[in-house]
């Protein structure tokens, strides 16, 4: 399967999930960095105006934090590869995001590592890329 | 002369009322008056549609987006005067964005965005022209306006229902469409919400629209107009691209969006 990951475009993560086809600002982010985690889907929600992930995942403390995950609407990450079968509850995953800065559990979704080893963004491939389809 | 659709519900509403609850009245008071002006045919009545019209300059029908140099909001013009109660806000608004926080984030808790915004969201807007009218659909939440071309004027300020797109009558100046709305709500409705320049229910907006570009782009100038909010009339140009390959879909605001929105719940947004 073809890498489809351009997790290192900083510019283009921000503007998707704060401006273009979002519906709220992106109050609380630590625009600064990304984190990396690593955790089971609880839920994934294919709906408008915003997609978003629930990940179940351990806080190294015996427990679980819930992640939520804010995406871009179905009309965006349909051209980036999406469907609504993409995820499923009880996928191991691990998720790129731009994490709140109060350290609440969540942010804006950058990319995610499927089962199988791909990886998806937000972002339509640029031309000349391959197909993004997972 | 006030001609409206609310008036006609009223009228409507009542007739039921006196038939029902007032039995004592005379059969000759419940007639109407022999001059009372006809009912205000609804703007999709057949018989108001098929009414003969000039063929209008150019027809509005298809989906724009929003696409300005000057990004969706409506920024104030240089040297700009607001009203003490608007100042409250824009010193609030500047107070939060020095903090990095965001204020009144109204748009994200699944208030509308009314008129300006609504019309240059990041999201399509849908646009189907009649004979009488205009059907504009913004795809976020879906909202709609109607602009009435039908010959009515504006309903009267007493019994005008505020809302956040407010009552627009439309007209033809040449090749240019003449929009002007009126009786907009008071509250979550913003001229500029990062910067926390409030609409009040003195609003009044006027667009200027005209067709360019071979009719693949759209100029908008915005007069804008608030005494209870700034001084003056401020105006702004705002442009949008038809785009051909697009529908809109049904995006809702749901409460249990917000739930899983972090953004939404932060404490780093002001209320």
């Amino acid at each position: 399967m073809k890498r489809l990951h351009v997790a290192g475009s900083l510019a283009i993560a921000l503007c998707t999930a704060g401006s273009a086809f979002a519906h709220h600002a992106a109050a609380g982010v630590d625009q600064t960095r990304t984190v990396t985690i690593e955790g089971t889907v609880k839920q994934f929600k294919w709906a408008n105006p915003h997609s978003w992930i629930e990940v179940e995942v351990p806080d190294g403390k015996g427990g679980i934090a819930m992640w939520n995950l804010e995406m871009s609407s179905p009309s965006r990450l349909v051209p980036a590869g999406w469907k609504s079968s993409t995820v499923k509850a009880g996928d191991k995953v691990k998720v790129v995001a731009r994490p709140m800065a109060d350290g609440t559990p969540g942010g804006l979704f950058v990319s995610i590592t499927l089962p199988g080893g791909q990886e998806l963004t937000q972002q339509a491939p640029k031309p000349g890329q391959a197909p993004a389809t997972p | 002369m006030i001609k409206s659709p609310t008036i006609g519900r009223m009228g409507g509403m009542a007739a039921v009322f006196t038939l029902a609850f007032a039995p004592q009245l005379s059969a000759q008071s419940q007639a109407p008056a022999a001059s009372a002006p006809p009912p205000q045919l609804g703007i999709l009545a057949p018989a108001n549609l098929a009414k003969p019209r000039p063929k209008p300059p150019f027809d509005l029908t298809g989906t724009w987006l929003h696409n300005s140099p000057t990004g969706e909001r409506f920024d104030p013009p240089a040297g700009f005067k607001l009203t003490p109660e608007a100042q409250i806000h824009y010193d609030a608004a500047q107070k939060a964005t020095k903090e990095g926080k965001i204020y009144r984030n109204d748009i994200g808790l699944c208030w509308p965005a009314g008129l300006p915004i609504m019309m240059t969201r990041a999201w399509p807007v849908s646009m189907i022209q009649l004979p009488n009218s205009i059907f504009m659909i913004q795809e976020l939440m879906n909202s709609v306006r109607i602009i009435y071309m039908d010959g009515r004027t504006h309903t009267d300020p007493e019994i005008a229902v505020p809302s956040f797109n407010g009552e627009s009558i439309g007209r033809w100046e040449g090749d240019t469409l003449v929009i002007d709305t009126k009786h907009f709500v008071a509250d979550h409705h913003w001229i500029h919400d990062r910067q926390g320049i409030p609409a009040s229910d003195a609003l009044h907006v006027v667009e200027r629209i005209r067709m360019i570009d071979g009719g693949t782009r759209l100029e908008i100038e915005y007069s804008l107009t608030d005494p209870k909010s700034w001084v003056g009339t401020w105006k702004i140009t705002k442009f949008w691209r038809r785009v051909d390959d697009r529908d809109i879909a049904e995006v809702e605001c749901l409460p249990d969006l917000n739930e899983h929105m972090p953004t939404v719940n932060s404490n780093a947004n002001v209320r």
